[in-house]
């Protein structure tokens, strides 16, 4: 078995226990606090496997896989793992303003951290690409029709929650805090990245089938 | 854009005419990608006016040469 498939799968290991961690793991490993420890792994492996793809020699499956489609699946399965962990802790937001609620405040720091190390991640690698042009024309048509489904994906979800918010009766709307209310509004940002990486992943992938 | 064009092309030809020029070494000289040559050549991808010029100049050749309409006139 080759270093680089040893190093994938080490990868694919460290993702599945960091997403344990975040979803389902105990509240404290060793001492520390689990969704911390989530997250950074989860920030290694992203790290791990963007570098080792921007290092796959010509002739592997790097071959008929553009940057820009890498990128996509990659943010994809990062952006689905923020977005469960973001359902799952959803009801810890059921509560007092951030402030007083630490568990909330932990959540939503974790999750933060998340978006903006894996858009920092993404934009540091991209520079180091190593394979010449990293982006053209077509890139650009490809991730312009995923930034016009984003936008739709986020406008039907915004107008699902108020549509939700306006015609609920009162009674059945006790759920809805206004941090619950906050959380789920970062939630809808999160399922819109998620769809535009799905959209530019199945753009590259319907030009090379 | 989706698989097929009406667009039809000669570069994989042309390539191979010009002492069999890679598909990175044609990428390069026009500014694309790999992927992108890979796409056009298998005619999933109809490329801008600009990017014809640029193949057509890279392959030396006048740009009717490379790319021919083969949809409905």
């Amino acid at each position: 078995m080759s270093l680089p498939r040893l190093g994938f799968i080490g990868l694919a290991v460290v993702a599945a226990l960091a997403t344990w961690l975040l979803l389902a793991g105990p509240a404290r490993v060793f001492g520390i606090e689990a969704g911390n420890a989530g997250m950074v792994l989860l920030m290694a492996v992203g790290w791990g496997s963007l570098h080792a793809i921007s290092r796959i020699p010509d002739g592997g499956i790097g071959e008929s896989m553009s940057p820009g489609e890498w990128r996509a699946w990659l943010g994809l399965a990062f952006t689905l793992v923020i977005a469960a962990y973001a359902i799952v802790h959803a009801p810890v937001f059921h509560g007092p303003p951030l402030w007083h609620n630490p568990d909330a405040n932990r959540i939503g720091r974790n999750i933060v951290m998340l978006l903006v190390a894996w858009m920092l991640l993404a934009r540091v690698l991209d520079a180091r690409w190593r394979r010449g042009v990293r982006q053209d024309e077509r890139d650009r048509e490809i991730e312009a029709r995923g930034a016009g489904a984003a936008r739709l994906a986020l406008v039907v979800i915004l107008v699902g929650y108020a549509l939700l918010l306006s015609f609920s009766p009162t009674e059945r709307l006790e759920w809805a805090v206004p941090p619950l209310l906050g959380h789920l509004l970062v939630l809808a940002l999160i399922v819109s990245c998620a769809f535009e990486y799905l959209v530019v992943g199945l753009g590259y992938w319907r030009d090379r089938r | 854009m989706g698989n097929g064009t009406p667009v039809t092309n000669a570069i994989r030809r042309l390539r191979f005419e010009r002492g069999e020029m890679t598909q990175q070494a044609l990428a390069d000289a026009c500014g694309v990608t790999r992927q992108t040559v890979i796409a056009l050549e298998a005619g999933r991808y109809a490329p801008s006016l600009e990017l014809a010029f640029r193949i057509a100049h890279a392959l030396e050749v006048r740009i009717e040469e490379v790319f021919q309409w083969a949809g409905e006139s």
